[in-house]
């Protein structure tokens, strides 16, 4: 039984830890190497793929979607998607999809002469379902080394660390306070448990006889 | 449109649970604390201390601070658009 616990700790974990990396923004040290628009028609991978341009008709199945061809600072090759997140899933209320494409294409380079960019993006590439990570914003930057520091996450993970320890702590102490001493009298018998519920209901009856 | 529709309507209604939750939170935690002011130096009914304790702080701006719970949002969402698309 000890190793089905563990199994759901480590799911429940492994989930928001990859809500967490597929939602938060990332930087890359790209170089472009060209921009490019394409059809795609989103099937099961749909959940990877944001909706239409605000302001367009959603409903249709197919539609053109930009792309940014790169090469990372490690000699990778990543392929962005670029599209409007709009007021949907993830919250980047991004609706500059074409500025930025038209950033990215005045900043192509070549090999032998790079201009390196910093490109900030959500999501993840997986090449067995097609999938692209989101390109946020570009700016150029002076070479492939340049430090980031990720402010925004570290202000977002912060925070949301500090608002669930807030609401587990009272958690904990509403479970020392209300609901342990009814447990401890059940094991005491039944009838204890009544009259200490009774007690304990004592304000909220009074509140609904009119006080 | 139907999607800032949506966005406006479903946080209008996550807002208002965390409004409820909060106001309901915060009064129980006022009340605990008037109930141990008493216990240390009160005098007279205890009841009618702590009543009129909750009415002065229903009237008070920490009461109406929880209205943040809406403000905050909205002035983070405005803030989030001005820096991806315009800044």
């Amino acid at each position: 039984m000890v190793y089905v616990k563990w199994v759901f700790i480590l799911l429940f974990w492994g989930f928001v830890g990859s809500v967490l990396h597929y939602t938060l923004p990332q930087h890359d040290i790209v170089r472009v190497s060209d921009t490019y628009g394409k059809r795609v028609d989103p099937g099961a991978n749909s959940w990877f793929w944001a909706q239409a341009d605000a302001g367009t008709d959603v409903t249709m199945g197919s539609r053109d979607v930009f792309f940014i061809q790169t090469r990372r600072a490690g000699d990778d090759v990543m392929v962005y998607r670029n599209e409007d997140t709009g007021w949907g899933w993830p919250p980047y209320f991004k609706f500059d999809t074409a500025n930025l494409q038209a950033e990215a294409s005045d900043l192509r380079s070549t090999a032998a002469d790079p201009q390196w960019a910093m490109l900030t993006h959500y999501g993840w590439r997986n090449e067995f379902f097609s999938i692209y990570p989101n390109a946020i914003a570009i700016r150029a930057v002076d070479g492939p080394d340049v430090t980031i520091i990720p402010w925004v996450n570290i202000i977002i993970l912060t925070l949301l660390a500090a608002f669930f320890w807030a609401i587990w702590s009272r958690w904990r102490r509403f479970k020392r306070n209300r609901i342990n001493p009814v447990l401890a009298d059940m094991s005491e018998g039944l009838e204890a448990a009544g009259d200490s519920l009774a007690e304990k209901r004592g304000r909220f009856g009074r509140w609904l006889n009119g006080r | 449109m139907i999607a800032f529709l949506e966005l406006l309507i479903g946080g209008f209604g996550v807002l208002t649970l965390v409004y409820i939750a909060l106001s309901l939170y915060s009064r129980s935690v006022r009340r605990g604390k008037l109930m141990a002011e008493w216990d240390a130096v009160g005098s007279g009914d205890r009841d009618v201390f702590v009543q009129q304790g909750l009415e002065e702080y229903d009237g008070s701006l920490r009461r109406k601070l929880i209205l943040g719970v809406y403000v905050v949002p909205i002035l983070l969402m405005g803030m989030i658009i001005y820096l991806v698309n315009f800044y």
